[in-house]
């Protein structure tokens, strides 16, 4: 075939360091920070995020981290929730006993939070501090924890996974797990077709120069809000990046899950379980089971530095960061 | 049920040996005056791990060429096929071409190769359109992390779980998602005149049974075996001929219409734990 040297999707390469800037251009950082600002406003009141309903004592997390992550979470466990938006998933953790600390690009959404972790007397096992995920290090000190969080949507709204890995390689404890439940990168390639159909019509490969400008009215949420900060950037990534992230920052995975239904619904014809997850329906009144809206990933931080028994002939390869 | 597909997928293989080996696709007359059959991207990842005297087990190996292709790089290898005629096709072109001595050709099924080969190698390979073939990954994965020693590597180049969605026939061009990611134990049943070498060549045996696989169900059980993930890379061009594809210059197949963005081949590799 051919003799040009192919590029992957992504460089494998040298795990970069944790700190230093944030890759996200100013611009584009203070129109994401006024569009989340303006939907924390929007989703405080919003029947998809129901907070009087948590405020009386209902969790926000879906069941698939509680029956993934929750064994892992008990009193005292040290939890690190990158992108946390208003932190209804990071107090309900807080609820099953983790000390929690949120991160989120959005003030309104951290200031939010705190009133919240107030509200339901969580303040004193709770944090909740606004910055850019890159440039979280400058909040956390020496800070290591039991578990690093990610969920729903939040990857789409950075770069540079590269150096997210590496952060979230370097605040986890040795021995330490990281666990992501998260949309699927096929996901967000879909369309729908006139007759109710998907197609490829987004990008799925990532492009880290080229983020993807989006301008629409109204929220995942709520989708007949009057948004006024409509326009947004994200970032597509692909599966391959995803999880060559995680290993290049040294992190072992555990597993991948992928899954047939959705957080939200993607298209208004998709359809709500009992347990609030969105199907393509099968035209038939049933379901399509066929196709991946969300995957989730567990991976742990080595509880010590391993080699791998006698020299090899692929030390010098192998082994990734 | 399970036999009958296979015994059908078998005769559909033993039946393509002789037909591939005449193809431009392959081009047998090439690689025995030297030309290589790996593609770009297991020459670029995996040759440089490749030394004199490396172990190298290749797993569905066809009729060799790959399999002697590295071989020739230095490794000593073993190829594995369910295809008798594929094995013996592969002994020939070795003897042919002077490599018999570090290549050794077994007729076995996958999953029962653990009952005729007693030895770990330094690489276990293998490539293009094979996890199709495939029933149960779970036992895939048992091979696998089964003839990998501690410290050595599982390299896989394949066709990306996508390329085998999307719609080959009257909404190919809108790239429609037809097939399924998660397929479940009943296989697709094909049957289709021709091979993906020479769709013009005559066959008889023309009905093949296909197994689509997601990354979670080809990554997890490896994962769960001691192989540890040092990358997975997705590319957005394919050896392989679809209606919405098109062939470039340089050879590989890529979406009409310039797109980039749509993942067709991926490749992995893995590292076995110490134990």
């Amino acid at each position: 075939m051919s003799d040009e040297r192919p590029a992957p999707s992504r460089g494998t390469g040298e795990a970069p360091e944790a700190g230093g800037e944030s890759p996200i251009p100013d611009e584009i950082r203070r129109a994401n920070v006024a569009h989340w600002d303006e939907w924390t406003r929007i989703h405080e009141t919003s029947a998809f995020y129901d907070v009087e309903g948590f405020k009386a004592g209902a969790t926000s997390l879906w069941p698939l981290e509680l029956e993934e992550l929750g064994p892992h979470v008990g009193e005292g466990t040290t939890l690190l929730h990158l992108q946390c938006h208003f932190g209804l998933d990071t107090l309900s953790w807080a609820r099953r006993g983790a000390v929690v600390t949120g991160v989120d690009l959005s003030d309104e959404a951290t200031g939010l939070a705190r009133r919240l972790a107030d509200e339901v007397g969580l303040s004193g096992r709770a944090t909740f501090i606004a910055s850019d995920v890159y440039e979280v290090d400058a909040h956390l000190g020496d800070q290591r924890f039991d578990v690093v969080f990610v969920s729903w949507g939040a990857i789409e709204w950075i770069p540079d996974l590269d150096r997210w890995a590496a952060i979230i390689a370097m605040r986890l404890r040795p021995g330490g797990i990281f666990y992501m439940a998260e949309i699927h990168p096929i996901a967000y390639a879909l369309d729908e077709t006139e007759d109710h159909n998907v197609r490829l019509a987004y990008r799925y490969l990532p492009a880290p120069e080229a983020p993807e400008r989006t301008d629409y009215d109204g929220s995942y949420a709520d989708r007949e809000a009057h948004v006024e900060n409509r326009v947004c950037y994200g970032w597509a990534h692909g599966m391959g990046e995803i999880l060559t992230a995680l290993a290049d920052a040294g992190l072992r995975l555990d597993y991948l899950h992928e899954f047939p239904f959705s957080v939200a619904p993607f298209f208004d014809w998709m359809e709500a379980d009992e347990q609030r997850w969105h199907w393509l329906p099968d035209g038939r009144g049933g379901r399509r089971a066929d196709l991946p809206f969300s995957y989730s990933v567990m991976a742990r931080k080595p509880a010590a530095r391993t080699s791998t028994v006698e020299p090899t002939p692929f030390d010098n390869d192998a082994g990734g960061g | 049920m399970l036999e009958e597909y296979l015994k059908t997928n078998l005769a559909w293989w033993d039946e393509a040996v002789g037909v591939h080996q005449g193809t431009e696709l392959y081009d047998v007359d090439g690689f025995r005056r030297g030309a290589d059959s790996l593609t770009a991207i297991e020459r670029d990842e995996l040759s440089p791990l490749i030394r004199e005297g490396t172990t190298l087990l290749h797993l569905q190996c066809h009729f060799g060429l790959d399999t002697l292709s590295w071989a020739r790089r230095g490794a000593t290898v073993t190829g594995v096929d369910f295809s008798g005629k594929a094995v013996e096709a592969a002994r020939r072109l070795a003897g042919e071409i002077g490599l018999s001595r570090r290549a050794t050709f077994i007729q076995s099924n996958l999953y029962d190769l653990p009952g005729v080969l007693d030895q770990q190698f330094d690489v276990v390979f293998s490539s293009w359109g094979v996890l199709i073939w495939l029933d149960d990954l779970e036992r895939w994965a048992d091979v696998v992390a089964r003839f990998v020693r501690p410290g050595g590597i599982f390299y896989l180049a394949e066709f990306h779980p996508v390329v085998f969605l999307i719609d080959d026939a009257e909404h190919a061009g809108e790239l429609r998602l037809t097939y399924p990611y998660f397929q479940g134990r009943e296989p697709l049943r094909f049957d289709e005149p021709g091979t993906y070498a020479d769709p013009q060549a005559h066959i008889d045996n023309t009905v093949t049974y296909e197994w689509q696989h997601g990354f979670a169900q080809i990554l997890t059980p490896l994962l769960q075996r001691g192989l540890r993930l040092d990358y997975l890379h997705e590319f957005p061009f394919t050896g392989l001929e679809m209606p919405f594809l098109e062939r470039c210059e340089d050879g590989w197949q890529r979406v009409k219409g310039g797109r980039d963005d749509i993942p067709l081949s991926f490749s992995l590799r893995m590292t076995k734990e110490a134990p």
